[in-house]
């Protein structure tokens, strides 16, 4: 009497459907096995994970692959694009799962807690020494840790103040050539005044500056910790990166960024959050990287300049560092992969790849042949900047993304109007405690593998 | 032969919930046992450092933290926010469409749609009609309501407006769900009652208190419960809108979390966070079903 | 009286409107922008032509399609939602049936336990199960994004409360019958429950379509990954491209909310029904 509905679920219909999908996630399953299995026979696969910039640069990037591939004959490389956003989250959790491709590009300074984890292995010998001389000083400083070379860019970066000519010469405000030169804090803090009195008195908004507020993450710490350095703080001491109490919240610190506060507070800073407000002209300067030369460049043509950062004291300061290529410890084919990433540093593929994205030629050869980066080229500053030391890497040191998550923190609390010194005791407080608990980010595996 | 019969539904029984039974065991309540336990160790993510027991440390230091601690506060004024609003606007959008008035299926379906949307998605388009300055939509419009008297305010960004700001995406978000639950609670609801109290001489209002909200008890006490379970999950819209800012007016526990787990590799930390959390929401919803049950021994 | 009722509609008519408009607002402004120039979008945002359509360009959507491989992010997304979807509704639903209706030793303390693993968040057990996973050999696979969440402590309890709602007597005639629990469940109660199976169905699918983290953490590879994590690919540096952003964002809500217009009744009355039992 069991009434025969015209139910949909009846058990046979249920079950196949059931198997169909085991059947099918076990096919799918075995096809996307990733790895090296998936080999043909005549060539060796590698994996290379870049994280997924700008469209000029993955355009490059790609095409730089494909003709890899064509000319090394044994060797294809494979390339994966990785979203930006969540790049080192993703990197963690490959390495974790002991997952990580041949070779990939780390974040400036994330590099060396990867280093300290055991994650990489060293390029000490798989690069002709002839190209190790020609990368710039400020490229093999960041590459190489606890006495291996572990990573190399193929570019450097730049950091500095875009102005507009026409606006500084309205107020009659002088015009610094080279970082020597710089803007001292108080003459940057009149020429800010004086340019928003101009904007009110035409009846615009008072902001006159950009700090790119609309901006997320590492840029805070990477645009805003030279501040630090300029004024005689600094991030962490730099002899044994053991503390962070004593420089980050120094009175020197809290002055510096109590500066920067005072710029938002007084409503000379642009929220910016149509990332237009130099190009659109809202603002007369903008504190930002190599990356937004082109865009700047199409709006304003001769009136751009490009400035130093001011100096808080103690000298103008200013950043460095940027993507770089390094050799995950499981690779088995360190040598094939080495010769990829030479590829990448000949000067030719060196220029292509600044071409598309601004930044600043990771090896001599490539500065000197730059149109942009040469002797007379508009950007030469950003050159002689990381050229001649007054750009400071960003710490080298495993606790960085703490530093650095610590320091955002504390920007971004600033920022909203909240007490500059507590936040920074805070801040190094955290930092301090974090190197303790992990016994000072001593190297505890070696690179060759002990 | 009542002992075989118990016996085979036991074991028919056992058959029904074992794969489910299997699913959670391993998947859910394993990894949670074993959050408890890394709570009290002080793992790190991919730390090349052997694993230490560090009994509670972990937990002293999240209660001395400003920011977990803040964390803690900012769900519970979600929840209080955020129940009585979500659940006030789906009571009062359920009655108007329970009216026999046409076109009442298209408002149902309006009214339901933001809920099919992700909660990410919901989060980024609210941070465009947040947009500080004249320009920005939220501002445009309460100046407009306003006649100007609306000073544009940058919602994410300022103290007392971002928590409210995200209260209200939730809102947004999740009303639908809730009023569709009252509104077939509604349609369920005996006419007799109504034509009972008319001919008393009732007014509306009269009939809409005494009559409406005590038959929709049980939905109502059902969608509290379940709308204060998820307003102590708070994570997507935090984390897209206002990272926890400004100074951590919006963060909460699960932010926080998070955020120790992947942002500073403080796997232990965040495990002992997930724990505290936990033990308040258990206790949170055994306090409301005992509640309920003892309503309903007086019924 | 007429009259008065007329003006009490015309009010709800008001009323209902004005909340549809703040309802649908922000929609709107989705889909207008993703037909826009990124530039506009953010110049329009405050006005009221950020709401309607002046010009409708199709550049987005084939932006998206240039940059991502949205099919695949498309099927992969549908591939791993309607298969938690359909396992789930198996396992879950035979579950929920022998807490309500079935007598065994442990079923109480069972029951307990089930209610309280509801409380339980992915985010709050990410690491340790993403070390479970890992152990097993399953990242970067559909299996990894599908099997961890085919029981699901909320559907078991929706399916409880449903059941325990049932009449007996569908049970009572079929027993008579000599009809066995498995039997009944999957002809007699099963095809009685459609409301609770369809609700169940359309909030786990919502919970699986938009998840993020999850896949974020145990796949690298496009091939498996989900729509999500395409959309991520458009948040790099800024300026971020709100209109394809948005035109993503439309396509991926489409599909849902297409079923949804289709099978609203059903879902409808299968929310109400889980509530009101409550």
């Amino acid at each position: 009497m069991i009434p025969a509905m015209g139910s949909r679920m009846n058990i046979t219909g249920f079950f196949k459907y059931i198997f169909c999908i085991g059947l099918g996630c076990w096919m799918l399953y075995g096809c996307d096995q990733q790895g090296s299995d998936n080999s043909q026979s005549h060539s060796l696969q590698l994996q290379a994970w870049s994280h997924a910039g700008q469209a000029a640069e993955r355009q490059v990037l790609q095409d730089q692959v494909r003709r890899f591939n064509q000319q090394a004959g044994k060797i294809h490389v494979e390339l994966t694009f990785i979203p930006e956003q969540n790049y080192n989250a993703q990197v963690q959790a490959a390495a974790l799962a002991g997952d990580l491709p041949d070779m990939l590009e780390f974040d400036g300074p994330y590099l060396y807690n990867y280093i300290w984890q055991g994650q990489l292995q060293p390029l000490d010998g798989l690069l002709p020494q002839s190209l190790v001389n020609d990368l710039l000083p400020s490229i093999l400083a960041q590459g190489r840790y606890a006495g291996h070379l572990y990573s190399v860019g193929v570019f450097d970066s730049g950091l500095g103040l875009y102005a507009r000519r026409s606006e500084l010469q309205a107020i009659h405000a002088r015009i610094p050539k080279a970082a020597t030169d710089a803007w001292s804090i108080a003459e940057f803090n009149t020429i800010l005044q004086q340019l928003a009195a101009r904007h009110v008195q035409q009846h615009k908004p008072a902001a006159v500056l950009d700090l790119k507020l609309n901006y997320r993450d590492e840029w805070f710490t990477y645009g805003f910790s030279p501040i630090l350095q300029s004024a005689g703080a600094d991030l962490i001491e730099r002899k044994n990166y053991q503390h962070s109490t004593g420089l980050l919240n120094s009175k020197a610190a809290v002055a510096a960024l109590q500066n920067v506060q005072h710029w938002i507070q007084q409503g000379y800073v642009d929220p910016n959050l149509d990332d237009a407000a130099f190009t659109r002209g809202r603002v007369a300067l903008c504190w930002v990287g190599h990356w937004a030369y082109a865009d700047y460049h199409k709006a304003w043509g001769d009136d751009l300049l490009l400035l130093p950062l001011p100096d808080f004291g103690h000298g103008s300061r200013t950043g460095q560092g940027s993507w770089n290529w390094g050799i995950s410890h499981s690779s088995d084919h360190a040598r094939e992969a080495a010769s990829f990433i030479h590829f990448l540093l000949r000067t030719d593929e060196v220029l292509l790849m600044t071409r598309a994205n601004g930044a600043v030629p990771g090896t001599r050869s490539a500065v000197q042949a730059s149109r942009l980066y040469g002797k007379s080229g508009p950007l030469r500053v950003f050159a002689d900047q990381l050229l001649h030391g007054v750009s400071v890497p960003r710490p080298k040191t495993p606790a960085y993304p703490v530093i650095t998550s610590e320091f955002q923190k504390a920007f971004a609390q600033l920022r909203n109007g909240a007490d500059v010194q507590p936040a920074l005791d805070r801040a190094a407080f955290r930092i301090d405690q974090d190197i303790r608990d992990n016994q000072g980010y001593k190297i505890v595996v070696h690179a060759n593998g002990e | 032969m009542a002992n075989k019969l118990q016996h085979q539904q036991h074991r028919i029984a056992w058959n029904f919930v074992l794969p489910a039974m299997l699913g959670l065991l391993a998947f859910v309540l394993v990894p949670f046992i074993l959050a408890i336990i890394l709570s009290f160790t002080n793992l790190r993510l991919g730390s090349p450092l052997p694993m230490e027991f560090v009994a509670f440390t972990q937990y002293q230091r999240i209660f001395s933290d400003t920011a977990f601690l803040h964390g803690l506060r900012n769900n519970a004024l979600f929840a209080l926010l955020v129940v009585p609003v979500q659940t006030g606007l789906a009571l009062l959008l359920a009655l108007l469409i329970n009216q026999s008035l046409r076109g009442m299926v298209v408002f149902r379906t309006l009214f339901f749609m933001p809920v099919v949307f992700p909660l990410s998605l919901v989060a980024v388009i609210w941070v465009l009609l947040f947009a500080p300055g004249p320009e920005g939509s939220l501002n445009s419009l309460l100046q407009l309501v306003s006649f100007g008297a609306w000073q544009p305010r940058d919602f994410l960004h300022d103290a007392s407006w971002a928590l409210p700001a995200i209260t209200l995406t939730s809102v947004w978000q999740g009303v639908g769900f809730q009023m569709v639950i009252l509104l077939a609670a509604l349609q369920g609801i005996p006419q007799e009652l109504y034509e009972a109290a008319r001919v008393d001489g009732a007014s509306s209002p009269q009939q809409l208190l005494f009559i409406t909200i005590p038959q929709l008890r049980n939905a109502l006490i059902f969608v509290i419960l379940v709308t204060t379970i998820l307003a102590f999950r708070l994570f997507d819209q935090v984390q897209i809108m206002t990272q926890g800012g400004p100074q951590y007016a919006t963060t909460t526990v699960m932010y926080e979390a998070v955020n120790a787990a992947f942002a500073s590799q403080q796997v232990a930390r965040a495990a002992a966070m997930t724990v505290v959390f936990f033990v308040i929401v258990l206790l949170l919803t055994l306090v409301q079903r005992y509640w309920l049950k003892h309503e309903k021994v007086i019924e | 009286m007429k009259r008065q009722q007329k003006i009490a509609s015309l009010l709800v008519y008001g009323v209902l409107l004005l909340l549809a408009f703040i309802f649908v607002a922000p929609v709107a402004m989705m889909v207008v922008g993703s037909l826009k120039p990124d530039a506009r979008v953010l110049q329009e945002a405050g006005s009221l032509s950020g709401l309607l359509p002046h010009t409708i360009e199709w550049q987005n959507y084939a932006d998206v399609f240039a940059r991502v491989p949205f099919i695949n992010y498309l099927f992969n997304s549908l591939f791993i939602s309607v298969s938690i979807v359909v396992c789930g509704l198996l396992v879950n639903s035979l579950a929920g049936y022998a807490f309500s209706r079935l007598q065994w030793k442990g079923r109480d303390a069972l029951l307990l336990l089930v209610v309280s693993l509801m409380i339980i968040p992915l985010e709050a057990i990410a690491v340790p199960l993403f070390y479970e996973v890992t152990l097993l050999g399953w990242r970067n696979t559909y299996l990894v994004q599908i099997v961890p969440f085919i029981a699901n402590a909320f559907s078991i309890y929706l399916f409880y409360s449903f059941f325990l709602g049932l009449p007996r007597e569908l049970e009572e005639a079929a027993r008579i019958d000599g009809a066995g629990p498995w039997r009944t469940f999957f002809y007699i109660v099963a095809p009685n429950a459609r409301p609770v199976f369809a609700s169940v169905a359309i909030l786990t699918f919502l919970t699986q379509w938009g998840s993020f983290l999850w896949p974020l953490m145990v796949t690298s590879s496009e091939s498996v990954r989900p729509l999500p994590l395409g959309i991520a690919a458009f948040y790099t540096l800024p300026p971020l491209q709100w209109g394809d952003i948005f035109a993503f964002g439309v396509m991926m809500v489409l599909p849902v909310l297409l079923v949804f217009i289709l099978f609203q009744r059903w879902f409808v009355q299968g929310v109400a029904s889980t509530g009101v039992k409550g």
